[in-house]
């Protein structure tokens, strides 16, 4: 049958409400008997707390509490249990919370905030992961290595500040490097910046008298937040109820968990009150949760024919206060940093390190683009040292049919096409030569290819509720948050192809509630379109089954000989139909009496046998699906200024099937804008005492449209597979995840610079160009 | 107690403003409900709390209150009319300009200020306006489209 909903460019179901203003975000919201919250942040990156007087600021106008963490006994965590709600006797990095005053106004709060005084014994800090890492350097958490945690997965060295420990091995290091005839070798640095969405991070809780815990949040992950909060409270996780309206942006910065068990625990204070905070800019970079923050070296070894013999990297993250939301990405960034090519002997050691910074969390990407970024440039070095095109050397050692990545995993045909990918690229780009360097500008181009394999708890899953109303038309329950990307609109397409709906019959729930929507893991790693997907295509198949159930009861026949058509169940022999709205709500004959049972659903989808990597190799079936693409460049460099324009980028990916191709272009579009930020502009930075700085916007660079690219050519392979709904693969993250090193290759091409630190900004352009020998 | 009079989409409004430094956002949003206006920076960076004043499109964030007294404000919940909504936004939900949505309302309004008092504005001028906005998730491509199909049917409706 002929796809009706998937694959066609319906318009978003959230549009027009987000034109008008209706749309609401977390910071739109007003509850009745509502206090507003403010918070006092360290301040110092590292210290000990010897006293806080609150007493002055308890008294000023209109403040109902003002609430400290001492005493308080909580941590709280997901994998690794290393974080008070609010500094209890130390404080870890500057933008920590010390104490959040509750008042009538806003403005109230921020008055009495500045009538609290804290007295400080500071300790020396460090902000670099590898001088965290040595021995010697400021220990930020006595007790690391004592926590609780989850240790098949978090590997700690106590008594350092290295609070996890990745590390891969597969096959061996001295044979690889031995086999090859070419080594190249670098130092790289993606700095710590900030995901940025538009929306500030928002919350308001509310405690009943019955201890009941009720919250609003911008938050990717409704259910992790209801666990981690029933789990720091010691209350059962059903008094726990997470709302969460739209979001205005998420990138990885509102997952897991992050300003929410400080708004809680300040909440718990003052039951039947509820208490909002609402981040400015600045708390957002240095009170929420940051990404990134590499530092890292590695080696490639090669045959003179480009095939790759081996792989060395270490890299070392620069995590920050708390290492509950860095440990994955930092496993993530190791067994991917290989990029979407077979290395048959491939050493990485990954080092989650506390630094006194904050969190380091989710970013677009998550630990791809670090790894990555190592690999992509190398391999464009190791290109001119073999005298090969950067492509040649990339055909030679893609992923492909038989071929196995670094996790042990054995690529199929139907994971996708790399080679189709970067054909498409390598056009697109040929399609426009450079014009010569003039007295102005230089001109150059680069390439690179990624993968993404998505990160998840082994147990993650979508769930699905389908429930059909009396007029045919059909509610789809899931809890996948729409934050921008589009998740409504595309459940909604795929849940009126399953059930051959009208696309208006269906109506995905958009509000997600834990009292009400269905479990699900979390809206990261790119996987609602995948595996809500296919939840919806479970609980769509047994919605169908049950309709049959009774129109078979009705015609007193074998459900299995009923076809379903278009909304309609048709008796094969006589022509009878029946409707999803007359099955509705079971049968209901002329007088009455009915049979069968209401029309409602459930499904679910985890992606299957997935596992933790082995502790000792590193190894395992820890990737469950990938996406492959590759991305390309034509950029020019202003001599007298070192601006760089972005003639244009070109992406291709692998997407499977894309289930709305303009939606998968916006994706791409601002994906790439976001990683152009990260490669030319992104990166915080610290005062010399261990402030961050350039908190706010401006001072903070994210890209305006001047800075876009001139032009964008997207291409959306389709390669069909078993895995996905209708073969629809993740695709969301990975336009950032090459094009760092694919701009950065450019800019070797261009000015025969070998940048390997981010962000490659004009003042640094300019300063490579004066040390710069001759034109290419 | 300061007390604010202006109109606001239309309505004449006295806002009576609390201690301390009140911007046109909060006043917009908080005293009058209008959350359609977002404030994504506070610093005038953003463009996302962008409002139309006496014709001129202002960010509501960096206006302080009293700065409004006696002037006319438009803010995103003037625009639709019933549910139809304004050529501006249809553009935008036409060209899938939208995806988290939180820029979106100051955009229009920075489109709205610019169409109005020069319906025949140049591309330069047109870029330049949305120079002024940030967005995270787009990369601008769509929202330069959604600018040129509103000016198209701005055209076509006068
Ligand atoms: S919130 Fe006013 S410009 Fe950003
Ligand atoms: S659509 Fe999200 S910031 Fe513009």
């Amino acid at each position: 049958m002929t796809l009706q909903h998937v694959g066609k460019n319906v318009p978003r179901v959230d549009s027009v409400r987000k034109a008008t203003g209706e749309a609401l975000f977390v910071a739109d919201i007003v509850l009745p008997r509502m206090l507003h919250a403010k918070v006092l942040r360290a301040g110092i990156p590292h210290g000990k707390i010897r006293s806080i007087d609150t007493s002055k600021a308890s008294a000023m106008p209109g403040v109902k509490k003002v609430v400290t963490g001492q005493r308080c006994g909580m941590l709280f965590g997901t994998c690794l249990w290393d974080q008070p709600p609010l500094a209890v006797d130390k404080v870890r990095h500057a933008g920590e919370p010390v104490a959040v005053v509750l008042a009538e106004t806003e403005n109230q709060a921020a008055a009495a905030l500045k009538e609290i005084a804290v007295d400080y014994e500071k300790l020396p800090f460090v902000l670099d992961p590898v001088e965290a890492a040595a021995p010697g350097a400021p220990l930020i958490h006595e007790k690391n290595g004592e926590y609780r945690r989850v240790d098949y997965s978090v590997h700690p060295i106590p008594g350092s500040n290295v609070f996890h420990h990745y590390k891969l091995r597969k096959g061996n290091e001295q044979e690889g490097f031995a086999k090859a005839d070419v080594t190249v070798e670098d130092e790289f640095e993606f700095p710590l910046s900030s995901q940025a969405p538009l929306e500030p991070h928002g919350a308001i809780c509310r405690f009943g008298a019955d201890g009941d815990l009720e919250i609003w949040a911008s938050n990717q992950a409704p259910f992790v937040l209801r666990d981690v909060l029933a789990d720091m409270f010691g209350i059962s996780a059903s008094k726990v109820r997470v709302h969460i309206p739209y979001l205005g942006g998420g990138f990885g910065g509102k997952s897991d968990v992050s300003i929410e068990p400080m708004v809680a625990y300040a909440a718990s204070f003052v039951p039947g009150y509820a208490v909002k905070l609402a981040l400015t800019r600045g708390e957002v970079i240095s009170g929420a949760l940051i990404g990134r923050g590499m530092k890292g070296r590695m080696r490639i070894g090669a045959k003179l024919d480009g095939t790759f013999t081996a792989l060395k990297a270490e890299m070392y993250f620069a995590d920050g206060a708390y290492g509950d939301t860095g440990w994955p990405v930092d496993t993530v960034a190791g067994h991917n940093c290989t990029g979407p090519y077979e290395f048959p002997n491939a050493i990485v050691d990954v080092y989650g390190v506390y630094t006194n910074s904050p969190s380091v969390g989710a970013y677009r990407g998550y630990g791809h683009p670090e790894g990555q970024f190592m690999s992509s440039r190398l391999i464009d070095m190791l290109a001119r040292k073999l005298d090969m095109t950067p492509a040649e050397i990339m055909r030679k050692n893609f992923l492909r049919e038989g071929r196995k990545n670094a996790l042990g995993q054995t690529i199929k045909k139907s994971n996708g096409d790399l080679f189709g990918c970067l054909d498409v690229v390598e056009k697109a780009l040929a399609e426009e030569p450079l014009p010569p360097n003039d007295e102005r500008y230089i001109y150059g181009k680069g390439i690179a290819s990624m993968m993404k394999s998505p990160k998840m708890a082994a147990n993650a899953a979508s769930c699905c509720h389908v429930q059909v109303n009396a007029d045919g038309s059909a509610f789809v329950n899931l809890a996948g948050i729409e934050m921008g990307q589009g998740v409504h609109t595309v459940f909604a397409q795929m849940a009126a192809e399953a059930l051959e709906l009208p696309f208006e019959k269906v109506r995905i729930y958009f509000d997600v509630d834990t009292q009400f929507s269905p479990w699900e893991w979390q809206t990261v790693a790119s996987m609602q379109t995948y595996r809500g997907g296919r939840a919806i295509q479970d609980a769509c198949r047994a919605l169908v089954e049950k309709a049959k159930e009774t129109a078979a009861k009705v015609w007193n026949c074998v459900p299995g000989m009923i076809a379903y058509k278009e909304g309609v169940c048709v008796h094969p022999n006589t022509g009878a139909t029946l409707s999803l709205g007359a099955l509705a709500r079971g049968f209901m004959a002329a007088n009455g009496l009915t049979v069968g049972e209401p029309l409602a659903a459930t499904g679910w989808y985890r992606v299957p046998e997935i596992t933790e990597p082995d502790p000792e190799t590193g190894m395992g079936n820890a990737a469950g699906s990938w996406t492959f693409g590759a991305q390309g460049c034509a950029l020019r460099v202003d001599r007298r200024t070192g601006e760089v324009k972005i003639l244009h980028f070109a992406s291709a990916f692998d997407v499977g099937k894309a289930v709305n191709p303009a939606a998968t272009r916006g994706q791409v579009t601002g994906g790439v804008v976001q990683g152009m930020g990260a490669a030319l502009m992104e990166k915080i930075l610290f005062t010399d005492e261990g402030v961050a700085k350039n908190v706010t916007f401006p001072a903070y660079k994210i890209p305006r449209l001047h800075d876009a690219p001139e032009k964008q050519t997207v291409v959306l392979l389709e390669t069909p597979n078993e895995e996905g709904p209708w073969s629809a693969k993740p695709m969301a993250e990975h336009p950032i995840v090459a094009v760092a090193p694919t701009i950065l290759n450019a800019l070797r091409d261009a000015t025969g610079v070998e940048f390997t630190a981010l962000p490659v900004t004009p003042e640094r352009i300019l300063e490579a160009l004066k040390t710069r020998k001759e034109d290419k | 107690m300061r007390v604010l009079n202006f109109t606001v989409n239309g309505t004449p409004r006295t806002v009576h403003l609390e201690e301390g430094r009140v911007m046109l956002a909060s006043v917009l949003r908080d005293s009058l409900g209008l959350t359609g206006t977002k404030v994504g920076c506070g610093t005038g960076q953003c463009g996302s709390c962008t409002v139309v004043m006496d014709g001129k499109a202002v960010t509501s964030c960096t206006v302080p209150a009293e700065k409004a007294e006696g002037t006319s404000v438009l803010t995103i919940e003037s625009l639709a009319e019933g549910s139809v909504l304004h050529p501006i936004q249809q553009a935008f939900v036409e060209a899938g300009a939208i995806q988290c949505g939180f820029c979106t309302p100051g955009i229009v309004m920075r489109l709205y200020a610019l169409f109005t008092q020069n319906p025949d504005a140049d591309d330069e001028t047109i870029m330049k306006e949305l120079d002024k906005h940030l967005c995270r998730c787009t990369g601008y491509e769509t929202i330069v489209q959604a600018a040129r199909l509103a000016q198209e049917k701005l055209r076509a409706a006068r």
